[in-house]
């Protein structure tokens, strides 16, 4: 069998992993490499971005392909929507990058481990989109994810190391399982169609077919479940709050933000395959998000925690992610790539209120983020349309517009109890949001009555640090480029 | 389009969306913008919002631009006969709210805890740009779902008044104790974005079926295509409506949310918001859906007279006059919903016309009483007052005009709203049953009577009497310029309401031959 390597059109991937390779071998010359470090991750990242740029111009249906069989399928397939969902993780990836540095610089010493962690976890992240092949997913999925867990154990700050460790092995753990239920589905995939690739056409000749329906049909819901923790889907979540308090903050940002790209880049590359043959596995995605933006928002309605509250909030979206998944066509992949993008960008955004906020001392504690609107106008407002953006309220109209996109396919599909759940989780989610809010936005604790008073007392900072230059530029570029998708929502979906 | 048509449509939505995000970056400065100037501001540009709404209507613009080009979603702003009357409601109340002057939030009572300090000058100067910011938002929302003729932009409309009433209760609410404020403005929010997200299922389903969000579109293809769907799109955007309205059960949040909101904020609620939901129900439901409205009309009817009864027996027990109003309000719009539901000519006119007056009298009404309730320091009846008539002739004439109004009394507005929806019910359109209209329409002129019943309650207890102590200040400036206007509106559209009726009746006549048409 002869395959054609078309490896210029895997850029995207190669330049993270080249750039994880570079440092490391760097490194091994001139230990301890500091700012150098920093710069060739980022021009890796840059890199990569420019290689998946013109890949989200291709008219929908083209491609851009690598290990090509000749039979005609390839191993890596990056149309439009791949693309974007490429570009989104590496863009986030060099937020988390701009964010991370000062704390690794710090606390390790400019160590060129985690920066090599962080490129390659980034390269398995770009992969998965592109995967054409269920073994390809199934590498890619793992390379995304093991590098997180040596960055959310490399915590060693005095104090933290324990719960950092505890963070990572829950980590670990589930990603185990998931690779275990993800395996289990794979092999079942290709008992029934004969073939590892993701090829519609296979799926649909074994769905003609009753016994070998079955197979497919578990082999789907399977790798959906799999799939279902790495997105922290519930009842696939519990690790999710554990790890998120527990990791270094720019660590939790990947994990929101990056990570979250793989886990639906591998629902969409399932979704395309499955679409024309397998109506199971949309019963399956429907139940999951109900039950994720359900549990997620009423727990996070609880919490006096923001990286607590943000964990139950990614619970939450990741319903909303897959609620449009529910229809399985390729309008609904649209949909779900185009909310996760919208996602991504506020709770980056939220993450880095709470990281600056963080930096001064006052902790990620609800009660420190008290009167931030009068402390910090910018960076409060900044939070205001990450939160508003969240929940979907104008003036953040890209939120909004997102919740439109996602409840369209659901809509038209006629799946109305679905709708109407998420229509009580709109309700709920505000509820969420508006609470943190409600906090920011208060009155200094001075002239407020009384039940909050001594909460304030407590969380009354010490004169503030400025915020380091990185936080406040990627907080300013975050909030424009929300403001810019709130005037003219254009190109998302 | 004459020459003033695009510079009028532009002012009237983009002036107070500029003006509102300049006065709150304003109020971030460490020096934020003197109390006085935030004022100035702030009501100069709703009052030209509100003529550049006038214009806009009189001129009739129309912009057409692609917005969401993915989801075929389009900037079209056009002015129509259904759209005319409500858009001059809105310059009505922007520039009465632009004359309304901020009066600061109460704050808590003194608690054992600790004593309260002193209001922080800054903080009040703060607070005012805020809530100017906040009102002149409402009215941008306002304006914009009225001209707006693409369903995801009024969705989007309908949703950005949420944020700033939510600030103006819960920060700058009339009632004494933070968290009855909040309360009430979380209340507020949930309740009605629950309903608008249910609205815009419906939507979408209308949208999937008609493959357009172009609401002219879906007039003109009303009715086309299977029926058997519509009566669930149906059910799915009036249960979402209703709860704007409100309709009887789903009203609970409203008289709270009123007696909690800040003057201006009341008005903005009862003239303009709660006129959203009766707007989306002839825009989506009426006109793109009219065999599921007509299969769900004696149910929406049944609801709203239950709301008229239910609301005028609250009003002859409530002790808090602010509430009252409020329940009145949800008694005047049943008669709105009864109008619309019997699906008749004469009941979509009655449903429009009946709209307009009731946000005239209950604007007027929550002005006055809003007046009262900070002299008095409180709505509640059961405190011994000075009798209206003898200490403050002026705000007790306008009391006796809106509660006159609100009996229902020949030569004011409602009168014809309700005469009209009385009349409606009971000679039903086509395919509603015309039994159970009949019972509606003698059930609806009970609760009439009851309306006259406890406005004669409100004017015993409030207005009549000897009692010349404690002594209140008339109204005067601004409030009075305010109230003359809404007084002026209720006289006027009272004795010649073929004004408001003539800008609607070819709209009406078209959009229900274009129901019909298709349907049949």
């Amino acid at each position: 069998m002869n395959v054609t390597v078309q490896l210029g059109s895997t850029w995207p991937v190669l330049a993270p992993a080249l750039g994880a390779l570079f440092v490391l071998l760097v490194d091994v010359v001139r230990p301890r490499l500091g700012l150098p470090g920093l710069v060739l991750a980022g021009v890796a990242l840059a890199a990569g971005a420019a290689a998946a740029g013109p890949g989200t111009r291709q008219a929908r249906g083209d491609a851009e392909a690598a290990f090509c069989l000749d039979t005609g399928p390839c191993l890596y397939r990056a149309g439009p929507l791949a693309s974007g969902l490429q570009l989104l993780a590496l863009g986030a990836a060099a937020v988390v990058l701009s964010l991370a540095w000062s704390q690794w610089r710090r606390v390790l010493g400019g160590s060129a481990v985690p920066v090599a962690l962080f490129l390659a976890a980034t390269a398995g992240v770009t992969a998965v989109p592109a995967a054409g092949d269920l073994g390809t997913l199934l590498i890619a999925l793992e390379l995304a994810t093991l590098p997180v867990v040596g960055l959310v154990a490399l915590e060693q700050r005095v104090g933290r190391v324990r719960v950092a460790t505890g963070g990572a092995v829950a980590l670990l753990t589930t990603s185990l399982v998931s690779f275990a239920l993800l395996a289990l589905g794979a092999g079942l995939w290709v008992l029934a169609t004969g073939t590892g690739l993701l090829d519609g056409e296979a799926a649909r000749a074994a769905v003609a077919e009753p016994r070998v329906a079955s197979l497919l049909t578990l082999g789907a819901v399977l790798i959906v479940a799999g799939l279902g923790y790495k997105l922290s889907a519930a009842p696939f979540h519990a690790w999710t709050p554990v790890t998120y308090a527990a990791a270094p903050l720019p660590v939790t940002l990947y994990l929101a933000g990056v990570s979250k790209v793989a886990a639906l880049g591998a629902l969409v590359v399932l979704v395309l395959a499955v679409a024309p043959a397998v109506t199971g596995t949309g019963v399956a995605i429907g139940l999951l998000a109900a039950l994720s933006m359900t549990l997620g928002n009423a727990l996070a309605l609880r919490q006096d925690d923001t990286v607590r509250l943000l964990a139950w909030s990614a619970v939450a979206q990741a319903g909303w992610v897959l609620l449009p998944l529910t229809a399985l066509s390729a309008r609904a992949v649209q949909a779900a790539g185009g909310y996760l993008a919208v996602y991504v960008v506020a709770t980056l955004l939220a993450f880095t209120v709470v990281a600056g906020v963080a930096h001064g001392g006052a902790g990620t504690a609800l009660a420190a983020h008290r009167a931030l609107l009068h402390r910090r106008p910018l960076a409060a407002a900044g939070l205001g349309l990450a939160l508003l953006t969240l929940a979907g309220l104008p003036p953040a109209v890209v939120g909004l517009v997102a919740k439109v996109v996602a409840l369209r396919p659901v809509a038209s599909d006629g799946t109305w109890l679905l709708a109407l759940v998420a229509a009580l989780n709109v309700a709920l989610g505000i509820a969420v949001y508006l609470r943190w809010a409600a906090v920011a936005a208060a009155r200094p604790a001075a002239t407020e009555g009384p039940g909050t008073g001594e909460q304030a007392a407590t969380a009354e900072p010490v004169p503030e640090a400025p915020w380091p230059w990185p936080h406040r530029v990627v907080s300013t570029g975050l909030s424009l480029l929300l403001v810019l998708g709130s005037i003219a929502p254009v190109g998302i979906w | 389009m004459t020459a003033i048509g695009l510079p009028a449509v532009l002012v009237a939505t983009l002036l107070p969306l500029l003006t509102a995000v300049a006065l709150v970056v304003a109020d971030r400065f460490p020096t934020a913008p003197a109390p006085g100037l935030s004022r100035w501001i702030g009501g100069a540009a709703a009052v030209l919002t509100g003529l550049a709404t006038v214009a806009t209507v009189w001129a009739r613009p129309e912009i057409d631009l692609p917005w969401i080009p993915a989801l075929g979603v389009r900037l079209h702003l056009a002015v129509d006969g259904v759209s005319a009357p409500l858009l001059l409601l809105t310059a009505l109340v922007a520039v009465v709210v632009g004359l309304l002057p901020w009066h600061p939030p109460e704050h808590d009572p003194p608690t054992d805890r600790t004593a309260p300090l002193p209001p922080d000058p800054l903080e009040a100067a703060r607070g005012q740009a805020t809530y100017h910011a906040c009102l002149l938002l409402v009215l941008a929302g306002a304006v914009l779902t009225f001209l707006t003729r693409d369903a995801v932009v009024f969705f989007v409309a309908f949703e950005l008044v949420l944020v700033p009433m939510w600030v103006l209760v819960a920060r700058h609410g009339d009632a004494t104790r933070r968290a009855a404020r909040e309360g009430a403005a979380l209340r507020f929010v949930l309740v009605t974005a629950t309903g608008s997200t249910l609205m815009l299922v419906g939507i979408l389903g209308v949208a999937t079926r008609t493959g357009t969000t172009d609401l002219d579109r879906w007039e003109q293809l009303g009715g086309s295509g299977a029926a058997s769907g519509q009566v669930l799109l149906a059910a799915l955007l009036l249960l979402g409506l209703a709860v704007k309205v409100p309709v009887w059960p789903l009203h609970t949040w409203l008289p709270w949310v009123h007696a909690t909101a800040p003057t201006a904020g009341s008005v903005l609620l009862a003239a303009i918001l709660l006129k959203m939901g009766v707007y989306g129900m002839v825009r989506l439901v009426l006109a793109p859906l009219p065999e599921g409205f007509a299969t769900l009309a004696p149910l929406l009817a049944g609801l709203a007279v239950t709301g008229i009864v239910w609301a005028g027996l609250a009003c002859l027990v409530e002790r808090d006059l602010k509430r009252l109003i409020a329940w009145s309000s949800v008694a005047h719009l049943g008669f709105v919903v009864l109008a619309l539901a019997a699906g008749t000519e004469t009941g979509l006119q009655a449903a429009l016309f009946g709209n307009v007056a009731h946000g005239v009298v209950s604007a007027l009404l929550f002005v006055v009483v809003g007046e009262l309730k900070r002299q008095w320091g409180g709505a509640s009846l059961d405190t011994v007052r000075a009798a209206l008539r003898e200490v403050t002739p002026r705000l007790g004439f306008a009391l006796v005009l809106g509660m006159a109004a609100a009996m229902g009394l020949p030569g004011l507005a409602p009168f014809w709203g309700e005469i009209g929806a009385l009349y409606a019910s009971w000679a039903p359109g086509e395919a509603r049953p015309t039994g159970w209209f009949r019972l509606f329409m003698v059930v609806a002129a009970v609760g009439a009577a009851l309306g006259a019943a406890y406005a004669a309650r409100v004017l015993r207890e409030v207005w009549a009497g000897d009692r010349t102590t404690p002594v209140i200040a008339d109204v005067r400036g601004p409030t009075l310029v305010a109230t003359a206007l809404l007084g002026g509106a209720v006289l006027g559209l009272g004795v010649y309401p073929a004004l408001l009726l003539d800008l609607s009746a070819d709209s009406v006549a078209s959009l229900l031959a274009a129901g019909s048409g298709g349907g049949r």
